[in-house]
């Protein structure tokens, strides 16, 4: 019991993965499709991960609210396609800023990794 | 980051608005994945709970110290009312330690801190003479002096001398005494003020000898001309002249001190041409960028060079430079700081109080707190909640001081001597409130942190027992002891320093002064407004005739300075006739003073021998002198000075027959011995005695008198202004600053022995109840209730004993401070330090007393079932 315990600590959790890249998921969908409201990212994030992202709302509202007081995305209530409330946020002029430089930075590391994962000539 | 922080501040404070935000939010969520995934519970299974997910964010939404600290403070409110004998109490005690320390800060503030009203004020700076053998400075400068300095220097922007006087002037219907102050014509470049209305002082008006003209104050402007522009041009009488009105300065601007006149100097009346003649007074402005370091360089240099040009002089002497606002506050700081520091020491007694109170109320707490220990609180966070609650206390006291401070400040400056400057503006700035408030922090700091780590010094496992919690009792006994001994000590210092200071202002009291104030009235008058010197002399003669036969009224003469003011002093010559050359200041110098028949008597100043001033002694009359038993002393040791001649140096150095020999008068103040004075016939002296003082001795209350006496001289001489004062009045002035310092030092005394005498009932109080079961066995084994009380004030002496130890060392290692303030009273005077120490051995029993016999009463089987 207590070793499946130590053996669960030491592999990193799904959220510590996802802790450094869901900005950047969160950014790129609301750009992609305009204002959305918390559960549409998320169901979002697991369509286009084919089902590998199930975003629990412990880990997603406090990194939208995270990104809302750093000002790079912003919030407001309002009344969605089916006539109810939620609130939906849209990414802000320096949210945008912010997911070009973190795409570009994303992209250098990719293809670095790429290379090193290359078999050597 | 900076956005980040203030949207969790932001977080922190509308915190129930948010969270139902978030919790709608969340809800909205579920109910979305419902419809999606089917069902409820299988979006929660998806999801996660609403109250988990709002866990997790309450970390990302606000600044956790500040809810910790907002749910500290309402803790620590809700405790604080739950007691609200024990908040007052507190609150008040503190309050009265932080006002009384605003107060007196309020003054510091007024007098040395705020800036001065003057554009670029720091680079004002007065100039004085220094003379090098006594390290001494002395305001006065003599006017070729100042030339030599103003041609010299290449530090001065600007340089000015000025010459202040209190002048009859005729502005309207009646004459009136103005402050008037010659000036020289860089004067207002060094203050950089410029006429608001009307023009500078022409080139024409400036020349020496040349025709008058005047700049008045905005306020004179106002309440003689109700600030009409008409007033330009037209003439003010003063001295003799008619002065036209040149311009009007700007309101606020009346240096020095309350000048309303401001007239060309070398104009109307001449400078004088000697070296050892000092009758100015000296301001400049440094030129931008230039040190005041520098500068006094520049000018000790200038002084040297001219020592050794007019050795005869200028011997020794040289220039002292200061800021214009330190020169203005010199001689208040010292009685400042003193005071700030007395009332210092007020708080830390009273932060002893309140940290005492503090420990008193934590044994009946240290189950709550054990308890919130159990429960997993750190002791961090118990110290921190325990520290909100005395900072709460703090701030409610530092408000409450504030409203103290308010009210009293206006107190302290109708109190404070009159000659302390810039005591008018006093009030509440933004620097009185943020001394007020680091004033409470600090208090906070003394008073909360200690009681807050010995608390939650406990050991969990045994604080909840009983018997533990007794032995942390006597541990923090002891420490209440301490407290209350070192209460002892400060509040015995504060009671030596009242002490030396009372018995101080008592022997000024004592002093014979020579002359006697009862029952006599002085009535200022001048001259000067329409009349030249040689036309006032009949004026002045038929006043005090008529003035003396007024009913009431015993004797009365005239004297150009009653005691208490000196306005000229210089060398002398016995026996011989001096050349102008031979004046210098290494001679031995006496007071000067120009005096009518009648007027020792009028003074109750006793005649050793000879005879008083006559009517006869008349300007065509050979000259005659009087001298007083110091000079007859000094400079005729063993002879009879009757006969022989004395020549000064003012107007003529014409050798004088002395004709009398009066006695000594402390014409500096009682704290001042008697020194050489040379008394002359005023109609002799003319144009040194176009202002007079008459002083009248009467029979009845001398307050009753001052109609007759202003009728009569308004009916002989209605363009002489006079102004009427007591004596006793006048004199109680010079006494002013050890009377104000001696009272705000004996209320602090007070107010600390009052809060330590709390303290040690406070703490023999514990001890009682502490020990109720042990007195129960004493007294069931056989000891009366004598004994008990012996032994309940022992406890209180023992408190005293060390209190008093610890406070007489130190009073005695810091009483050499107050030396320069204290008069025919030594700093270590015994008889002070046994007084206190006899004082507080007292109090301290009288308060050890009730509660010592509260635990004498004791029925010994209550007591005992007590346990």
């Amino acid at each position: 019991m207590s070793n499946t315990k130590s053996q669960q600590r030491n592999q990193p959790s799904k959220t510590e993965i996802l802790q450094g890249t869901l900005d950047l998921m969160v950014l790129q969908t609301l750009t992609a499709m305009g204002p959305q409201h918390g559960y549409a990212i998320a169901a979002r994030l697991e369509q286009v991960s084919g089902g590998a992202i199930r975003l629990n709302m412990g880990t997603l509202y406090p990194g939208l609210m995270r990104l809302e007081q750093r000002g790079l995305v912003r919030a407001e209530w309002r009344v969605t396609d089916t006539s109810r409330r939620a609130r939906f946020y849209s990414i802000t002029a320096s949210g945008r800023r912010r997911l070009e430089t973190e795409k570009a930075d994303w992209e250098r590391m990719v293809s670095i990794m790429h290379a090193l994962f290359q078999p050597q000539e | 980051m900076l956005r980040e922080w203030l949207n969790r501040l932001w977080g922190s404070l509308r915190r129930n608005a948010r969270e139902r935000e978030i919790e709608e939010e969340l809800r909205r969520h579920l109910e979305f994945a419902a419809e999606q995934e089917g069902s409820e519970r299988a979006a929660r299974v998806a999801y996660g709970g609403v109250t988990q997910a709002m866990e997790s964010m309450r970390d990302q939404r606000g600044l956790p110290w500040i809810d910790n600290l907002v749910f500290d403070l309402r803790y620590g409110l809700r405790t604080l009312r739950k007691s609200p004998g024990f908040t007052s109490l507190t609150v008040l005690i503190l309050a009265l330690g932080i006002g009384a320390n605003t107060a007196v800060f309020s003054m510091v503030n007024a007098v040395m801190l705020k800036p001065l009203a003057y554009r670029d004020a720091d680079r004002i700076v007065t100039l004085s003479t220094l003379w090098k053998k006594t390290g001494a400075d002395q305001p006065s400068v003599s006017v070729p002096d100042y030339h030599d300095w103003h041609d010299q220097n290449t530090s001065f922007e600007a340089m000015a001398y000025f010459q202040a006087g209190d002048t009859a002037v005729i502005a309207g219907p009646a004459a009136e005494f103005a402050a008037d102050a010659a000036v020289t014509n860089e004067f207002f470049e060094v203050f950089d003020v410029h006429p608001v209305a009307g023009r500078p002082f022409s080139e024409e008006e400036s020349k020496s000898g040349s025709g008058a003209a005047a700049m008045i104050s905005y306020s004179f402007w106002q309440s003689h001309y109700g600030g009409e522009w008409s007033a330009l041009g037209k003439p003010l009488q003063l001295g003799g002249h008619a002065l036209r009105i040149a311009g009007v300065l700007p309101p606020g601007f009346r240096f020095p001190e309350k000048t309303d006149i401001w007239f060309p100097a070398n104009t109307m009346f001449r400078e004088s041409t000697i070296r050892a003649a000092h009758n100015v007074q000296v301001v400049g402005k440094l030129k931008p960028g230039v040190a005041l370091e520098r500068a006094q360089s520049e000018m000790t240099a200038i002084g040297g060079r001219l020592e050794q040009q007019f050795p005869q002089s200028n011997a020794s002497k040289n220039i002292k430079l200061r800021k214009l606002r330190d020169d203005m506050v010199k001689d208040a700081r010292l009685m400042l700081y003193l005071l700030l520091g007395a009332v210092g020491l007020v708080l830390l007694v009273a932060c002893g109080n309140v940290a005492n109170l503090l420990l008193a109320k934590s044994t009946t707490r240290g189950r709550e707190i054990a308890l919130r220990a159990a429960l997993g609180a750190g002791r961090a966070r118990i110290v921190r909640q325990l520290f909100a609650e005395s900072m709460l206390l703090a701030l409610m006291a530092g408000a409450t001081g504030l409203v103290f401070a308010v009210a009293s400040s206006r107190a302290l400056v109708l109190l404070a001597p009159a000659n302390v400057p810039r005591l008018e503006n006093t009030g509440v700035d933004g620097r009185v409130l943020g001394f007020a408030f680091a004033a409470s922090v600090l208090a906070c700091l003394i008073f909360g942190l200690v009681p807050a780590i010995r608390t939650t010094r406990v050991d969990l496992n045994t604080t909840m027992k009983q018997i533990a919690a007794q032995n942390a009792g006597a541990s923090k006994s002891r420490f209440r002891q301490a407290l209350v001994a070192i209460e002892i000590a400060l509040s015995a210092v504060l009671l030596v320093g009242a002490g030396l200071f009372i018995r101080s202002f008592a022997a000024l009291h004592d002093v014979a002064l020579g002359f006697k104030p009862e029952h006599v009235l002085l009535m200022e008058t001048s001259v000067t407004a329409r009349m030249t010197a040689q036309q006032a002399m009949p004026v002045y003669k038929r006043l005090i005739e008529e003035i003396s036969s007024i009913p009431g009224v015993i004797a009365a003469g005239a004297t150009r300075t009653p005691p208490g003011t000196v306005r000229s002093n210089g060398p002398y010559w016995v026996d011989e006739a001096p050349t102008p050359q031979q004046i210098s200041v290494s001679r031995p110098l006496a007071i000067f003073s120009y005096a009518g028949p009648g007027i020792f008597a009028a003074l109750g100043v006793p005649v050793h021998s000879g005879r008083e001033f006559r009517a006869t002694d008349t300007f065509d009359a050979p000259p005659r002198a009087i001298v007083n038993q110091a000079l007859a002393n000094r400079a005729f040791p063993g002879q009879d000075p009757i006969g022989h001649t004395i020549a000064v140096a003012t107007d003529s150095l014409k050798p004088m027959t002395i004709v009398g020999v009066i006695g000594d008068v402390r014409q500096l103040g009682p704290a001042s011995e008697p020194v050489p004075e040379v008394y002359m016939p005023y109609e002799q002296h003319p144009t040194l005695s176009t202002f007079l003082t008459i002083v009248a001795r009467t029979t009845a209350d001398p307050g009753q008198m001052t109609g007759a006496l202003r009728r009569k001289a308004r009916e002989i001489a209605p363009d002489v202004p006079v102004k009427i004062t007591g004596f006793e009045d006048r004199l109680s002035q010079n006494v002013a600053a050890p009377r104000f310092r001696t009272l705000l030092l004996a209320v602090f005394a007070a107010l600390a022995v009052a809060l330590a005498m709390a303290g040690v009932y406070g703490v023999v109080s514990f001890i009682v109840n502490h020990r109720t079961p042990e007195i129960g066995l004493r007294m069931a084994l056989g000891a009366t209730s004598q004994d008990v009380l012996k032994m309940m004030l022992l406890q209180g002496l023992r408190l005293a004993i060390i209190g008093l130890a610890a406070g007489m060392a130190a009073a005695f290692a810091a009483s050499h401070l107050l030396s320069t303030m204290l008069f025919g009273v030594k700093p270590t005077d015994p008889l002070t330090y046994a007084a206190v120490v006899a004082l507080m051995a007292m109090i301290t029993l009288a308060a050890s007393y009730i509660p010592a016999r509260r635990g004498a009463r004791l029925d010994p089987m209550a007591a005992l079932r007590n346990e």
